[in-house]
């Protein structure tokens, strides 16, 4: 197959809050044999305004989107949920935009979530990562209930020998995160995450792995805060790309300060909950 | 304007109601209700045995319990029989389409009428059964009142093979053929009241029987 | 309906926290099994829809052909604007009959209606004589917190010492022996009340009949004993045919509580004929608007189809944290945070349409396929429209849409949000106390960032590696 041409989705959350997952699907898609491109004025696919009742908000964060995007073969975004705004509700926007809603419906059969992507499409044969322990599956809702990601995590964690997954118990619940109802009803999202936690726990997993950048933020606080300091909380992307996994935050000084979860074997540098090591 | 027409006026505006959408829903309102389309059903062996199997086991299931005679006239002794293994009185409310059955012969003291609350033994028929949930269709008339299966602790029903059928469908079509129009109750009956309102632990015999005894009557 | 005042006790509640977390699982497994034994369930689900669709989309000739076979059959059909004139309808009714005492099967409507506490006010009694709403009702009229489980926030602990204190009999622990007290007390009243008053899972315009589902009997009881039956029921509940009533029945109890069929399974049509030994002499129904006919070719008439199966709840991820009490109103979960705007007021149920995760596990269960997810969301779009959502709230938003449409402001706010979360972060690698969001940390730390953005380092990356 010819080169394809992907335009890599960063998602906000993984622009602000973890880098090092957009550098992970950026090394597996390159590695994979895409030429990937980051439009650097993407921002937001406009879920959190769609989700919270602000229609033109979202309306105007897809125009844009879909201008930034629409040149490319694919879409691809580490994130079910943001795949899923593009894909399932974009077209849904522009009822009285024909227009729009055709180039909404273009990119949106060209969009995919990250590990989707590499098994549907590429039908990758390897991954890079040299994972080496037991980890345990979160499934996050809009990638397993919307996008039908569900295998596809599975299998190519399954190409790394090191790796052995342990299901936990309702790994399809929710974790509690749901966006803006996370700091809206922060108690109660706080104590649904407390059972997607328990059942983390009680799977004996080393690292518990997900697609979605906001529940890992959330299972990663609720661990914390339950006193879990060695649960491992780690994005798939990261888990699949493995350790030259550049660069780490910069932000302070003395090659930043290392996780207290410490390095996970297999995996160079502090990955989750700690700033990672490497380079530009 | 009378609450009737306000519901339906509004109702109407909503859907945009004129003479000419009207006509043509009424025309599909009689085809709905004559064509009675049916939805997925569940494939069922339709041959008479498996159909008794099935019956049998989704009747157990549902925690009847189940015994197979012969002919109807076993019936009376095969009631004797469980009644005095459950420890269970002699007498017994029955329905009056039963009342030709030799239940003195059997030693039981049966009465037909309508139940009371003092009776704790009830003996009904049942229109049809259902083998697809393991139910009885129970259609109430002067002869089959529905409360002997209701008030009683115990409730016995005598099952012909032959009127077991795969599903609750195919029990609508015998009532229409048999009865052309719905008797005032048609109860479907599976198994011994229950209730899970309490932590959601089954109890059986809420307000309904604490116990279903199936005859099944290989015809 | 303070929906977010009520959370907070709720989560305190070790009983009922403990309570919550036991039903949890049996409602879940208990379905799961229930549908896995279904040959064709997403087939069953379509045609389904399909049958509540059709009367929905017709509704007003399907609620007249209805009526005009309820009449051939004998029974009076009545129609109320609203609960005010259901409890009006339904105390005329009694008086007519001479009536004492009515005993009730579980009538989510008469909750609407307040229709208890109307009949009290009129010297009527009405006796609630489902299991569950019995133990609510004999514990100084508790509202439901569930519509099919309605005491399921109640431990056995509890029963016992409501039971020994209010039947004066001894504390008793074992489960069989309050259900065998509680019907000995109800026996009474089934034999002695005047009237019974049922609610209606389906109307079947086909025969003009009710459809009830029960499991106890006491649904049986009460349309079987008392010489007047009243059936309660919205006007969204009229389906076509038996055949449809038997395809919709594969779907009800199995996503209710997880049975291939109810133990009692009634269709009731008309009145006792004056040779029969049972059944009531008189029979009405009360069709009730309440809200319904407005929903009609709404945004949210797919909500129309709903049966009041409780599987949203049973799998909602906030239900099962917090129970449905805390929803304010009859209808919790998801399907009542939709339902409560709906009928109720957008107004009066600021919080309900945003305490969901719109997780979709609701939608996934939901028998019907009713898109509740996006009906919740709807309602959130209808809220900001209304300029009902806080105005901090809808600034917020704004501000940030508007942001996000800017990419250069947009990058600057990234990198001097990802400094401040580092920042407060310290050397740690989590954030205790979130001023800006102060909900997150109530109940979790927020984890700390990198410290830079991504497109930050990208861009780093590049000019330090440039591309040919």
């Amino acid at each position: 197959m010819p080169t394809a041409r992907v335009g890599l989705f960063v998602t906000c959350l993984v622009d602000l809050m973890r880098p090092r997952i957009g550098f992970a699907t950026l090394k597996l898609l390159e590695d994979a044999g895409c030429e990937v491109v980051v439009p650097d004025t993407q921002t937001c696919c406009g879920q959190p305004a769609w989700n919270s009742g602000d229609a033109p908000g979202a309306v105007a964060l897809a125009k844009k989107t879909i201008a930034e995007f629409e040149g490319f073969d694919y879409i691809v975004a580490p994130s079910g949920s943001c795949a899923d705004q593009i894909r399932t509700e974009y077209p849904g926007l522009f009822a009285d935009e024909p227009n729009w809603r055709d180039r909404a419906t273009a990119l949106a059969s060209r969009t995919y979530e990250l590990t989707d992507f590499l098994v549907t499409v590429l039908k990758v044969d390897s991954v890079p990562g040299d994972y080496e322990g037991t980890v345990t599956y979160h499934d996050s809702c809009t990638g397993v209930r919307s996008l039908g990601i569900k295998e596809q995590p599975r299998a190519l964690l399954a190409k790394l020998k090191g790796v052995s997954l342990n299901e936990m118990n309702g790994c399809e619940e929710c974790c509690g995160f749901g966006g803006t109802f996370s700091v809206k009803f922060g108690e109660v999202s706080a104590a649904i995450a407390e059972r997607k936690c328990d059942n983390i726990l009680a799977s004996g997993a080393k690292a518990v792995v997900a697609g979605d950048l906001g529940c890992l933020l959330n299972i990663e606080g609720k661990l914390r805060r339950m006193g879990d300091e060695t649960t491992q909380v780690l994005h798939v992307a990261e888990v699949l790309a493995g350790q030259d996994n550049p660069p780490g935050p910069l932000s302070r000084k003395g090659g930043d300060g290392s996780s207290p979860t410490g390095s996970a074997p297999g995996v160079r540098g502090p990955l989750w909950g700690g700033p990672a090591a490497g380079g530009a | 304007m009378s609450s009737r027409d306000d519901i339906l006026g509004r109702v109407r505006a909503s859907l945009h109601r004129n003479a000419g959408n009207a006509a043509a829903a009424r025309e599909e309102i009689v085809a709905a209700l004559g064509s009675r389309t049916q939805g997925p059903k569940p494939a069922i062996d339709a041959d008479p045995h498996a159909l008794l199997e099935r019956f049998r086991l989704k009747s157990e299931t549902q925690s009847s319990t189940v015994d197979i005679v012969a002919q109807e006239s076993e019936v009376p002794a095969a009631v004797a029989r469980y009644l005095a293994a459950m420890n269970l009185p002699k007498s017994a409310v029955a329905w009056a389409s039963l009342a030709a059955l030799d239940w003195g012969g059997a030693g039981l003291q049966v009465e037909t009428r309508g139940a009371r609350d003092a009776d704790l033994v009830g003996i009904t028929g049942c229109f049809c059964a259902v083998a697809e949930t393991g139910t009885l269709m129970m259609c109430s008339s002067p002869d089959t009142p529905a409360a002997v299966s209701l008030l009683p602790e115990t409730h016995i029903a005598i099952v012909r093979a032959s009127r077991i059928l795969p599903c609750m469908e195919d029990a609508w079509n015998l009532a229409r053929q048999e009865l052309g129009s719905l008797p005032r109750a048609v109860n479907f009956i599976s198994g011994p009241s229950r209730t899970g309102d309490i932590e959601q632990t089954i109890v059986l015999g809420a307000h309904g029987p604490y116990r279903v005894h199936l005859v099944i009557v290989e015809d | 309906m303070h929906f977010k005042a009520n959370v907070h006790a709720k989560l305190s509640d070790v009983v009922l926290q403990g309570n919550l977390k036991n039903a949890k699982g049996k409602f879940v497994t208990r379905r799961a099994e229930a549908i896995r034994d279904l040959d064709d369930f997403e087939g069953t689900r379509d045609a389904a829809a399909a049958i509540r669709n059709k009367v929905i989309d017709n509704m007003d000739l399907w609620l007249e052909t209805f009526e005009r076979k309820a009449l051939d059959t004998g029974a009076k059909v009545l129609w109320a604007k609203d609960g005010v004139e259901v409890c009006r309808l339904v105390i005329e009714i009694a008086k007519r009959h001479g009536v004492t005492k009515v005993t009730k099967s579980k009538s989510m409507l008469s909750e609407e209606a307040g229709l208890n506490h109307a009949l009290e006010a009129a010297g009527i009694q009405p006796v609630e004589t489902d299991l569950g709403e019995y133990i609510l009702q004999v514990d100084n009229n508790e509202p439901p917190s569930h519509i099919i489980a309605p005491a399921v926030h109640k431990s056995l602990d509890e029963v016992a010492d409501l039971f020994h204190k209010v039947h004066g009999t001894p504390r008793k622990t074992d489960i069989p022996a309050l259900t065998r007290e509680a019907r000995e007390v109800l026996r009474a009243h089934f034999l002695s009340a005047e009237m019974g008053l049922s609610g209606g899972n389906f109307l079947v315009a086909e025969t003009g009949s009710v459809a009830l589902v029960t499991n106890e009997g006491n649904g049986r009881m009460v349309t079987t004993m008392p010489k007047v039956h009243v059936v309660i029921t919205g006007i969204e509940k009229v389906i076509p045919t038996l055949e449809d009533l038997s395809t919709l029945m594969r779907l009800l109890p199995r996503s209710a509580t997880g049975q291939s069929i109810s133990n009692y399974f009634s269709i009731l049509t008309g009145v006792k004929k004056p040779e029969e030994h049972d059944g009531p002499e008189h029979l009405y129904f009360v069709l009730v608007d309440s809200g319904r006919a407005d929903v009609v070719g709404s945004d949210f008439h797919a909500m129309l189809r709903c049966i009041r199966c409780g599987a949203c709840m049973n799998h909602c991820p906030v239900y099962q944290t917090i129970g449905g009490h805390a929803y304010g109103w009859v209808y919790p979960g998801p399907m009542g945070s939709v339902l409560t705007p709906l009928y109720a007021g957008l107004e009066n149920s600021i919080d309900l349409p945003h305490a969901a995760t719109l997780c979709n596990q609701c939608g996934i269960v939901c028998p019907v396929k009713i898109p509740l997810p996006d009906l919740l969301r709807k309602l959130r779009e209808k809220q900001t429209e209304h300029g009902l959502r806080p105005l901090t709230e809808r600034i917020g938003l704004r501000l940030w849409a508007w942001v996000a449409q800017h990419p250069k402001l947009y990058a600057l706010g990234a990198r001097v949000g990802a400094r401040y979360l580092k920042w407060l972060a310290g050397d740690t690698d989590r954030i205790r106390l979130l001023p800006t969001a102060p909900e997150w940390t109530l109940g979790r730390d927020f984890p700390a960032p990198q410290g830079k953005t991504f497109r930050e380092l990208y861009a780093a990356r590049r000019s330090a590696t440039p591309r040919t």
